[in-house]
């Protein structure tokens, strides 16, 4: 066989696949977004730009979204890095391969049970008595952001620890070792040594986690109990709510128009933090 | 150091312990114990309902989790040889694929075959008649844009370990006159097994555990989180911790098992 | 022992025997220890009947005879979308029993949500049960088609309040029939009320931004979230003039950050306590005043939602027959009474009026007094598509 007959053969049912699931669906979404409304909801062929200069009425989701996601990564990246750290540098390896698998675990439930169990914590029965108990005064913690950023950073934990630790196993202890021993404090070594070499994995869990946050729907639908609303809690009720399928259509592509820009930018900025390396992957 | 570890572990593990706890209450309330029972188990595992979700949810990501892998394979390593424009636009489909949120690809994917549907159904009829097929959303819908998402994965996770791969042996097959597909068959695969397996597992639990996709493609059926989310919609009873705590028990056994072949090949 | 007569079950909690499948013998020591319970009162009559067998065997013979007659032709499995907490597991149990046809469940969120799925394509429904405001719209539509009344002999029209069965009958033709009615009014937690007056949608609005703020629920639903922000004013429930929602629009605005959330599910917030006060249907006050005697159910003076819901079969009801055997089974005026029983819903049909126990009968949240009912509004088929209302409840949920 011909190598480039048999790059084609090979090709053949993914480009097929991609083609009829992804670019058609992507397509179709471009083009309803210049239609218009039907009387009982769905899609009337148009070519206007109303739905796109409507995108205002969706500003305060953008902006949630916006503003919740940078800081749902943020606050994964400030838990997972020294768990990552430990992992990989201080733990002791007979006991590595059990303790990673212990990250991924809780992965493997549900995110809806896991939201679901957070209601539980989280409701008036749960930790907010117990700080009454001590008397703290009875929080409210359901259906807040702050429910919403917890249940972010459970969800999404394992995804940042792991390319962080990957990163970070890779990295030559005798570095370490090295900058203590002359006479570094541990603080300017994690500035100088450890930090810049684990870049890679900051670069990618951060987008990994970030990506997943810009299209999030069910945390903040669970934990936000319906007052915390992201872009997806917008889409989902544009959808099957008020069925205006153009405007959603159009919030899709702004959607999905913002996060191309954003993590574009994002992972050239990591590229040259990390020394114009390129082991920035995807996965 | 330590302390810090623990304490993420407690954080993560505690939600988990009470999903577990609460499976084993013998009450119906999930907020208050009263009693060990092994009730909900029985109940679950008693329903009609949630065993067909249980099966469609299997179904699905089983055909959809075994076409990705194959092809996605198939292009990971077919892009090896590839370069120039056609590589770059291939690697541009596969960012998108990849970036899109589950939402969109929900939404759009709906849109599009709805559109298709309505354009294709009534030619079927005049072509066949009134008993003509008609094309709908279900399970074909769903095995195809999960498998559209988790093909991209595949070809991401395979194409790491292929550019991690010892290049002198490949040179070696050639010249010793092996034709290109024994050199695949018993050079390339054996090496890349390992991110295939991994890749089929990630796609398989995507699938098993999405919610959001197949709530806009599903139609009329019922995976085990469609099921689940219209449960906690009703109030919840420890039957969806049972649930819960039988899906991970299973998924742990899985990956055990997984790592233990893993290991008695790697010997 | 008979089931003829059915009993309410008084202290049972309605999720005890949900999706549950009843075996047919279980061991005499298990018997009795349910027998004990029951005598206690522990456990309710139904709950009893249940889980020893009893019931669903008698349930079985009385379904049997009607369900005969197309046992063999109706297939193995029937679609239904419908609402939350709306059927008794052991009657589709029954029915499954009697047709072998199981039935498949899929509860929605709101009558918007369904018309969105059933609008985009999605097929394997063979019964859709919609309210009375969105008939019309299927029909335009084309999603749903004309009823063959002569499957459906348990429907009497003659026993029927025509307010809650015109809706179904659009330019001489039916439909949909009537399945049950009920009320959007609100409940409250009468022991966090503290004296505090609970009689108007005023009323609940003030308390929703004062002496209940971070308590109180709407429902994540523009007819109701929205007309009953109108009522405050005194408005119509069904406005789509564009003054009158500004003025709606901006008491949600100014309710929202008080509230505990914006969520039509709210019978598990009420039960753990974390909520004090939601808007309500009938039926969900009837089941939590089940467990909970301190909850009351407040139908506004300034009026509300009045509503019936339907049977409908969709045109692309992958099968028809099972669909018509289905609704035939749950008209029949025993079945619908111990439907009623399950998720406290009355169905307008005197026949089943008559069989439902005197409590019920009784009940103020299931048959209110005329002046509050007088006031109450049919949800309007021009809210289900008005823009307006839709963009003000995105606005209200973003804000």
């Amino acid at each position: 066989m011909r190598p480039s007959l048999r790059t084609s053969l090979f090709l053949a049912p993914a480009t097929a696949w991609l083609l009829c699931m992804l670019v058609l669906p992507l397509v179709v979404v471009l083009v309803f977004s210049f239609g218009t409304r039907g009387a009982a909801g769905g899609y009337v062929p148009a070519l206007s730009l109303e739905n796109y200069a409507n995108l205002g009425a969706r500003w305060a989701a953008f902006q949630n979204t916006l503003v919740l996601a940078p800081l749902g990564t943020l606050t994964c990246l400030i838990i997972a890095w020294p768990l990552a750290y430990f992992l990989a540098i201080k733990a002791d390896p007979r006991w590595r391969t059990l303790l990673l698998i212990l990250v991924i675990v809780p992965f493997w439930t549900s995110i809806l049970i896991r939201s679901y169990a957070w209601i539980q914590i989280l409701g008036g029965n749960g930790l907010p008595s117990l700080i009454a108990e001590l008397g703290m005064g009875k929080p409210r913690l359901i259906n807040t952001p702050f429910a919403v950023m917890v249940g972010i950073v459970y969800g999404y934990l394992p995804l940042m620890v792991f390319p962080i630790y990957v990163a970070l196993e890779k990295l030559d202890k005798k570095l370490l070792e090295a900058s203590s021993d002359l006479g570094s404090p541990p603080f300017r070594t994690f500035l100088q040594v450890s930090l810049p070499l684990s870049l890679s994995g900051v670069a990618t869990g951060s987008m990994l986690v970030f990506i997943l946050l810009m299209g999030e729907f069910l945390i903040p639908q669970i934990l936000g109990g319906g007052k915390v609303f992201f872009v997806g809690n917008a889409l989902v009720d544009l959808f099957l709510q008020s069925r205006n399928w153009p405007f959603g259509a159009a919030v899709a592509a702004t959607l999905v128009l913002v996060m191309l820009v954003t993590v574009t930018l994002y992972l050239r900025a990591m590229k040259r933090l990390s020394g114009g390396r390129d082991d920035v992957a995807l996965m | 150091m330590r302390l810090y570890a623990l304490a993420v572990y407690l954080f993560l593990y505690i939600p988990i312990g009470i999903i577990a706890l609460f499976s084993f209450n013998a009450g119906r309330h999930a907020a208050q114990l009263t009693g060990f029972s092994l009730q909900w188990y029985g109940k679950a595992l008693d329903n009609p309902f949630v065993i067909g979700a249980l099966k469609t949810s299997f179904t699905v990501a089983l055909i959809s989790a075994t076409l990705a892998t194959l092809c996605g394979t198939l292009a990971a390593v077919a892009l090896q040889g590839m370069r120039g424009r056609a590589r770059m636009l291939y690697d541009a489909a596969l960012y998108v694929a990849v970036m899109v949120p589950g939402i969109v690809i929900g939404i759009a994917t709906l849109i599009a075959l709805v559109t298709v549907f309505d354009a294709v159904n009534p030619l079927l009829l005049q072509a066949f008649g009134a008993e003509a097929p008609q094309l709908g959303l279900g399970k074909g819908s769903l095995i195809a844009a999960h498998g559209m998402f988790t093909m991209a994965l595949v070809v991401v996770i395979v194409r790491a370990r292929l550019q991690g791969m010892d290049r002198a042996l490949l040179e070696a097959s050639a010249d010793l006159g092996a034709p290109p597909m024994r050199t695949f068959l018993q050079v390339t695969l054996p090496q890349i097994a390992p991110a295939v397996l991994a890749g089929f597992l990630l796609a398989f639990t995507f699938s098993f555990d999405d919610f959001i996709i197949a709530f806009f493609v599903a139609g009329s059926e019922t995976t085990l989180p469609i099921y689940v989310f219209s449960s906690i919609r009703r109030g919840v009873t420890p039957e969806i911790n049972a649930i819960g705590t039988m899906v991970l028990v299973a998924s742990l056994l899985v990956l055990i098992t997984a790592q233990m072949m893993l290991r008695r090949r790697a010997r | 022992m008979t089931t003829d007569r059915v009993q309410p079950g008084s202290k049972t909690n309605i999720r005890e025997t949900k999706m549950t499948k009843y075996r047919d013998h279980i061991p005499a020591k298990e018997f009795l220890t349910h027998l004990e319970s029951l005598r206690k009162g522990s456990i309710s009559r139904r709950h009893f009947l249940a889980v020893t067998g009893i019931g669903a065997a008698t349930s079985l013979l009385a379904a049997s005879l009607p369900g005969r007659a197309f046992a063999q032709a109706i297939g193995d499995r029937v679609g239904i979308a419908t609402w939350p907490n709306y059927h008794d597991p052991a009657n589709l149990d029954a029915f499954r029993d009697a047709t072998g046809a199981a039935v498949d469940v899929n509860v929605f969120g709101s009558n918007e949500e369904m018309l969105a799925k059933l609008q985009a394509g999605a097929t394997g429904w063979d019964v859709v049960v919609a309210t009375n405001y969105t008939i019309s719209t299927y029909v335009e539509e084309g999603i749903i088609q004309e009823l063959d009344l002569t499957q459906i002999p348990n429907f009497d029209r003659a026993a029927t309040d025509p307010r809650f069965a015109d809706p179904g009958v659009i330019d001489g033709k039916t439909y949909a029939i009537p399945r049950n009615i009920g009320t959007t009014g609100y409940c409250v937690n009468s022991n966090d009320l503290e004296g505090a007056e609970a009689k108007s949608w005023k009323d609940f609005w003030d308390l929703a931004r004062d002496k209940l703020s971070g308590r109180a629920m709407v429902h994540d639903y523009q007819l109701t979230a929205i007309g009953n922000a109108l009522k405050y004013y005194g408005y119509s429930f069904n406005s789509v003039d564009s003054a009158e929602l500004a003025d709606a629009e901006k008491l949600l605005i100014e309710a929202k950050p008080h509230l505990f959330a914006i969520n039509s599910d709210y019978q598990p917030s009420m039960r753990s306590g974390d909520a004090s006060m939601s808007m309500c249907w009938t039926g969900d006050a009837v089941q939590l005043q089940r467990d909970m005697p301190e909850i009351l159910y407040v139908l506004g003076t300034e009026g509300g939602e009045l509503w019936s819901d339907f049977f409908t079969i969709p045109t692309s009801a992958p099968n028809k027959a099972a669909a018509y055997a289905l609704i035939n089974f749950l008209l029949e005026p025993q079945m619908a009474a111990k439907e009623a029983l399950f998720h406290g819903y009355p169905t307008g049909d005197s026949r089943v009026d008559a069989l439902l126990p005197e409590e019920m009968r009784n009940s103020e949240i299931l048959y209110p007094a005329a002046d509050l009912l007088n006031a109450l509004e049919f949800g309007a088929a021009v809210t289900l598509t008005n823009p307006e209302r839709a963009e003000i409840m995105a606005r209200f949920k973003a804000a």
